[in-house]
């Protein structure tokens, strides 16, 4: 305390006093904060059990990455990447093409449907309306329903009655349902970030409603609608429970919808099943998780970087 | 009150990090003793079919004794990684899939090899079938059919560590040479025990035939001759006999005989077993390896 | 001057005048909306069309009450149907992941919310972000390697329990847990906080007794979530429970949770087996309602 300087205290009286020293009236000092705890212990336990959590769940992820990557990197040889899949090399090129190919029909059919619906419960519809609480609900039930009861419908109504078949077309429809609820959330949150003055501005110059939404509104939504799709993408990737029961797990290029292909988590879940490829499947889980990490860091990239924008 | 939270919160948080510290657990090389760690597969395996009826688990009156204390896994791997980290574990997998992590018990004084599986000695063995509905054709599928009973396809068998059909067999087609005409697709599905030689075997078949594309759909044994029947797949594979309902509307064939191997841990001191002590075991009269060894000394 | 007041009149008045564009796209953002009921009522139609004629053979008390899980396999008739012991199976597994889960998350949100310096931050936010984009089946092999082997060093038995189960899935929940808590608790004005240090408080008075009491709701919809994961939860639940059907007497011993049963059996059962099978997935279906019900009960009661 002898060395501070408080503000305020006659500081015409002494111009030499050097400005860096300065410090707040209201900021401790680390000894300041030590004696306060000791007359409040329990106020210290509670800060030690905060310190304590971010330890451990920071020691919990480092554990699981290191672990598996250290059981995954020495596996990872450039066979597991050689273009044709044989059960010799069990390389996964085809199960990351037929990953991206499953992942990005998903999205083409699941990005319009769930932002059109954002744009309907925000832009159009009033939140005491009746048939918008009953979307709201059945998106919330969506979003609930665990993969493995979307994998026993989509079994019973994409693979039986609609007679798809164990094929591409069965697991992105059933990936429709499972991320729709995910994109209408973020893009209900991204447009209800739009600042009303955008809408109104919009109006006042005369332009209609459709195109205040697509010129105005969604543009500057854009940021918070992308990262939801790209988020979205993320758990189709990391999807097995679901797939196994529609998607199929042939292990082949799905040359078209009707064909079935495995895709890199199901890969992996072969893999290791039998017992014979096991550290083939830790390299496959390292692919999965940087694809996956990836996949969730552009999201947030996205989000921040065109959110500056505007 | 709030103390008790407290407490509770910091157990909790001890045991997270205690985890978090532990590395790969050392496999202690003492003996199995104590409770056995009984590990099965899912009802719908093939594996556990064939295996129950083999070693009279499974009677016509009472049906499938297993123990329901058993832990279920629903693949090969996580059997053989149960008993390869656990001591006191006993389990049973596809001889195909065997690994040194792993110790294949001798059943009644016999090895676990393919050998004694073709001499008839090694009791413990099932067919692995494939099926299609009668009356059905397709060429592709007769082709492929008869390239696996080829000398090339019983080849690979063999290469395989499974056991071929043997030679001069009704079955044998011979050497097999590709009609080089035919192009189109053909789905197989079912066994996941049958399933890494199938895939060798369409391998080869397709490097024979490269208008040809033969879809593998890997589930089990159940599963196949289902799907068999109602024509998702147009072969099925089971690792087990067919049964009387199935063969109602499918045609069945062996195309190979695979061991059934009982496996412990590789520190367990136990190395033979008879087919009457896997019995208890599974079915829970004899619970602790105690019991096993000392009857075994008799 | 009035001509051209006049015609800007007549602009307007065409402007209000519906634009068939406008309507045509309405009815395409209604259409959209429309799908997600659809969904919903297909999923449910389905699901319980396909459950009843099961459930009604079995006998829905037989059916959730009964702890007899011996499915007909071989087509001959006969099986028992009882999910009691896996409804019991996933409450343990659940409560045990919620046991490990919820205080490390809430902890750590508090952490990351209040306690945490900027740069630290920058670290810490992605770590948690990629304990949520691990894969389940990854999590599953995880648990199978290291979890269980300790567990069985440390306290005996198989290994493959309700322990360690609940263990896997309460690191699974967390990222939940904590960007659901954390933005709740960084929702709460400033004020709350710098009231209560003002009036002599400490730190982590003023956090645990005025921040996190206005943030209940947000934290309390965050365990909610996790829980719904947790029940949910299928491939890395299956490598771990152990899958008996028995009821278990400890957190050492195994059980069978309801997704578990669904995934091991589905690609094998027929018939009656298949329909209970099913109605298994039905009764998940009805929890994971209630669960949506509590949770906008909580957000109602929160405005």
């Amino acid at each position: 305390m002898t060395e501070t300087v408080l503000i305020g205290q006659e500081p015409e009286l002494q111009p030499e006093v050097d400005v860096s020293k300065i410090v707040p009236i209201n900021r401790q000092s680390f000894g300041d904060k030590l004696r306060a705890y000791a007359k409040k212990p329990f106020s210290m336990i509670l800060m030690l059990l905060v310190m304590l959590a971010a330890l451990v769940t920071a020691a919990i992820v480092i554990f699981i990455v290191v672990y598996t990557l250290a059981q995954g990197i020495p596996n990872l040889k450039g066979a597991l990447f050689a273009w044709n899949y044989n059960s010799d090399n069990v390389s996964m090129t085809y199960a990351i093409i037929n990953t991206l190919f499953l992942a990005g029909m998903t999205i083409v059919i699941a990005a319009p449907i769930g932002v059109f619906a954002a744009i309907f419960m925000v832009e159009y519809a009033k939140s005491t309306n009746i048939f918008v609480k009953i979307v709201r609900m059945a998106a919330e039930t969506l979003s609930g329903i665990p993969s493995i009861v979307f994998g026993i419908f989509g079994m019973i109504f994409f693979v039986g009655v609609l007679g798809w078949g164990y094929s591409m077309l069965a697991g992105i429809f059933t990936m429709v349902l499972m991320t729709l609820p995910l994109i209408m959330r973020t893009t209900e949150e991204a447009l209800l970030a739009v600042p009303d003055s955008f809408r109104e501005g919009s109006f006042a110059l005369g332009a209609g409603k459709l195109r205040t939404i697509f010129v105005i509104i969604l543009p500057s939504a854009m940021s918070g609608i992308i990262s939801g799709i790209i988020l979205a993408i993320g758990r189709v990737v990391g999807e097995t429970a679901a797939l196994i029961y529609t998607g199929g797990s042939s292990r082949r290029l799905a040359g078209g919808f009707m064909q079935s292909g495995a895709t890199l988590a199901i890969h992996m879940y072969l893999l290791a099943n039998e017992g014979l490829h096991v550290g083939e499947a830790w390299a496959t889980a390292v692919v999965l998780i940087v694809l996956v990490v990836v996949i969730n860091g552009l999201a947030e990239f996205v989000g921040n970087k065109l959110k500056k924008e505007y | 009150m709030k103390k008790v939270l407290l407490a509770i919160l910091s157990l909790v948080m001890a045991c997270g990090i205690g985890i978090a510290a532990v590395g790969c657990a050392d496999n202690t090389s003492s003996d199995a003793t104590g409770t056995i760690i009984v590990v099965s597969r899912e009802d719908g395996s093939g594996t556990r079919s064939a295996f129950i009826e083999l070693t009279g688990i499974e009677t016509d009156e009472d049906g499938d004794r297993t123990i329901s204390s058993a832990m279920i896994t629903n693949s090969t791997n996580m059997v053989l990684t149960t008993v390869a980290d656990a001591v006191n574990a006993i389990g049973y997998v596809s001889m195909g899939s065997l690994n040194d992590q792993v110790k294949a018990l001798s059943v009644d004084g016999v090895a676990a090899t393919a050998d004694n599986v073709l001499a008839g000695t090694y009791k413990l063995a099932r067919p692995f079938n494939i099926a299609y509905k009668t009356g059905t054709t397709n060429e592709i599928r007769d082709d492929f059919i008869k390239y696996i009973y080829s000398d090339q396809g019983q080849a690979i068998v063999t290469q395989e560590n499974y056991i071929a059909i043997p030679e001069g067999d009704d079955q044998r087609t011979g050497s097999y040479t590709s009609p080089g005409n035919l192009s189109g697709s053909i789905t197989v599905g079912g066994s996941s025990s049958v399933s890494p030689l199938m895939e060798k075997l369409i391998e080869a078949y397709e490097a024979l035939n490269s208008g040809v594309t033969i879809n593998l759909q890997t589930s089990d044994s159940t599963a196949g001759m289902s799907g068999a029947a109602e024509g998702t797949f147009d072969i099925g594979m089971a690792s087990r006999d067919l049964r009387e309902t199935e063969l109602a509307n499918l045609t069945g064939m062996a195309i190979a005989q695979d061991g059934i191997a009982v496996v412990v841990n590789p520190s367990n001191s136990l190395s033979d077993i008879e087919m009457t002590m896997i019995c208890n075991i599974y079915i829970g009269q004899v619970t602790t390896w105690e019991q096993v060894k000392g009857e075994s000394a008799e | 001057m009035t001509e051209e007041v006049l015609q800007d009149g007549k602009e307007i008045k065409r402007q209000i005048k519906v634009d068939p564009k406008e309507l045509i796209m309405k009815i395409v953002f209604i259409i959209a909306a429309v799908v997600f009921i659809a969904a919903v009522v297909t999923i449910c139609v389905f699901i319980f069309v396909q459950a009843v004629p099961a459930l009604k053979e079995i006998g829905l008390f037989n059916f959730l009450f009964s702890s007899e899980w011996d499915p007909d396999v071989e087509g001959t008739g006969g099986g028992s149907y009882g999910i009691a012991t896996m409804i019991v199976g996933s409450i343990y597994i659940t409560a045990g992941a919620l046991i490990v889960g919820v205080p490390i998350g809430f902890l750590t949100a508090v952490f990351m919310a209040r306690y945490c310096p900027r740069p630290l931050y920058k670290v810490m936010k992605p770590m948690t972000n990629i304990l949520a984009g691990i894969p389940s089946i990854v999590y599953g092999y995880f648990g199978v390697r290291v979890i269980v082997p300790f567990i069985r060093d440390t306290f005996g038995g198989y290994g493959y329990s309700i322990l360690s189960a609940s263990l896997v899935l309460g690191i699974m929940i967390l990222p939940t847990i904590i960007s659901v808590s954390e933005n709740a608790i960084r929702a709460v004005p400033k004020s709350y906080y710098e009231g209560a240090l003002a009036l002599g408080a400490t730190k982590e008075r003023a956090i645990f007794r005025t921040e996190v009491p206005a943030a209940k709701s947000g934290i309390v919809t965050s365990i909610i979530l996790g829980l719904g994961r947790v029940i949910g939860e299928t491939m890395a639940v299956v490598m771990l429970c152990g899958n008996q059907t028995e009821f278990p007497d400890s957190i050492l011993d195994g059980v069978r949770t309801m997704t578990a049963n669904i995934v091991l059996e589905l690609g094998y059962a027929e018939g009656l087996h298949r329909g209970a099978l099913i109605a298994t997935a039905a009764v998940l279906f009805v929890f994971i309602l209630i669960i949506t019900l509590l949770v906008s009960l909580i957000r109602k009661k929160a405005k």
